[in-house]
């Protein structure tokens, strides 16, 4: 059975491949977590063309390892993933000393008020309803990279 | 209260004149249709909510009895005496007696009144009931496509950023596929704006059951009779 470092490895390298070469130091990276591979990769895309650089991570139990490993300026959290949900991740983050200061997007197709209110309370920094536009996700986006 | 429909059979053209002449001055007056025992016979019953019968030919009232819808409300308006009186009530437990006495028209009218509200609540009873079973429905779709919206959007989020990357990026494709990712692109914002109206069902059902809550619990307004 693959270690927990492994995993994290196997898992972020699958994503991060699709970096074409842009150096990761010097631009603005976004973690996307999403236990979607399609949706990652279509995030990826819009971003990756907008002069970002995105790193696509599908198990959330794996955010605080990948995050130490990228270092993100903005977090896209999906909401709806198995074992560990985006409420739960975004909750943890803003509770640690090390990582609530890294804005998080969630990005749902949860759209009802009391989501995104609860959304809010779990300390998310913004919020993208699915489906989304390229536009709504980039201004997401840019207001904090 | 909606205007009720009453039917008055009887073979005494003195007793239908008079009874019509009391509802006539009453405030909310019924439909009233009068037949006697042999145009009753004739013709299949008139809706109604409410039959009155009153002197009839000798062996008539029980046939008459039997024709008429098992769950209308009936009162029979005969003299305390009558002979087939005892039976009828054994036969018919709804059937509700008015004695032929002197001050027989005002009481069947306070009857009348009793029966016809009865028989208003009843209905609005059924309707509530109907209309329950109806939200029940829309609730168990309601849920289905709340649980359903999640892939959907998911699907939906997959179609037009992928349409909008490619049509970003057209690279080696003809204008021919262009317009092609375009009528998808636009075709999937339209299923969006549809599936944004099953977020607000939630609220359109709450207001449904909200109306039909208030249209169980509306009172009948009782009317005096004046006669």
């Amino acid at each position: 059975m693959a270690s927990k470092a492994e995993r994290l490895a196997a898992d972020v390298h699958l994503l991060s491949v699709e970096n074409h070469g842009v150096s990761m130091a010097a631009s603005k990276k976004i973690l996307i977590v999403d236990d979607s591979p399609a949706q990652v990769k279509l995030i990826h895309g819009l971003l990756e063309r907008e002069g970002y650089s995105p790193v696509g991570l599908s198990d959330p139990k794996l955010v605080e390892e990948t995050i130490h490993m990228v270092r993100p300026m903005v977090i896209l959290l999906d909401v709806v993933m198995p074992e560990r949900n985006g409420f739960q991740v975004c909750r943890d983050l803003k509770g640690n000393t090390e990582f609530k200061e890294i804005p998080v997007i969630m990005v749902t197709s949860k759209d009802t008020a009391s989501d995104k209110f609860w959304g809010e309370q779990q300390g998310a920094d913004g919020y993208v309803t699915k489906p989304f536009t390229r536009e709504d996700l980039l201004r997401a986006v840019r207001r904090f990279a | 209260m909606r205007n009720a429909n009453v039917l008055i059979l009887t073979d005494e053209t003195d007793f239908a004149r008079l009874l019509t002449a009391c509802w006539q001055g009453e405030r909310n007056p019924p439909g009233i249709t009068v037949l006697s025992s042999e145009l009753m016979k004739e013709q299949d019953s008139p809706p109604h909510d409410l039959v009155v019968l009153g002197p009839l030919r000798e062996g008539k009232l029980s046939g008459l009895l039997s024709s008429l819808d098992p769950a209308a409300a009936v009162i029979l308006c005969a003299p305390a005496d009558s002979r087939e009186l005892a039976q009828l009530r054994a036969k018919y437990p709804r059937l509700v007696h008015v004695p032929l006495r002197e001050d027989w028209a005002q009481t069947l009218l306070l009857v009348a009144g009793e029966s016809l509200r009865r028989a208003e609540a009843m209905r609005l009873a059924k309707q509530a009931e109907r209309n329950a079973s109806e939200n029940e429905r829309y609730a168990t779709l309601g849920r289905y496509m709340m649980d359903m919206k999640h892939s959907v959007n998911n699907a939906l989020t997959s179609m037009l950023g992928n349409a909008e990357l490619l049509l970003l990026e057209p690279g080696q494709l003809s204008s021919q596929s262009l317009a092609q990712i375009k009528t998808i692109h636009s075709m999937a914002l339209r299923i969006n704006e549809i599936m944004q109206r099953f977020s607000t069902l939630a609220t359109e059902m709450r207001e449904a059951e909200n109306s039909s809550q208030a249209e169980t619990e509306e009172t009948p307004t009782p009317s005096v009779p004046r006669c």
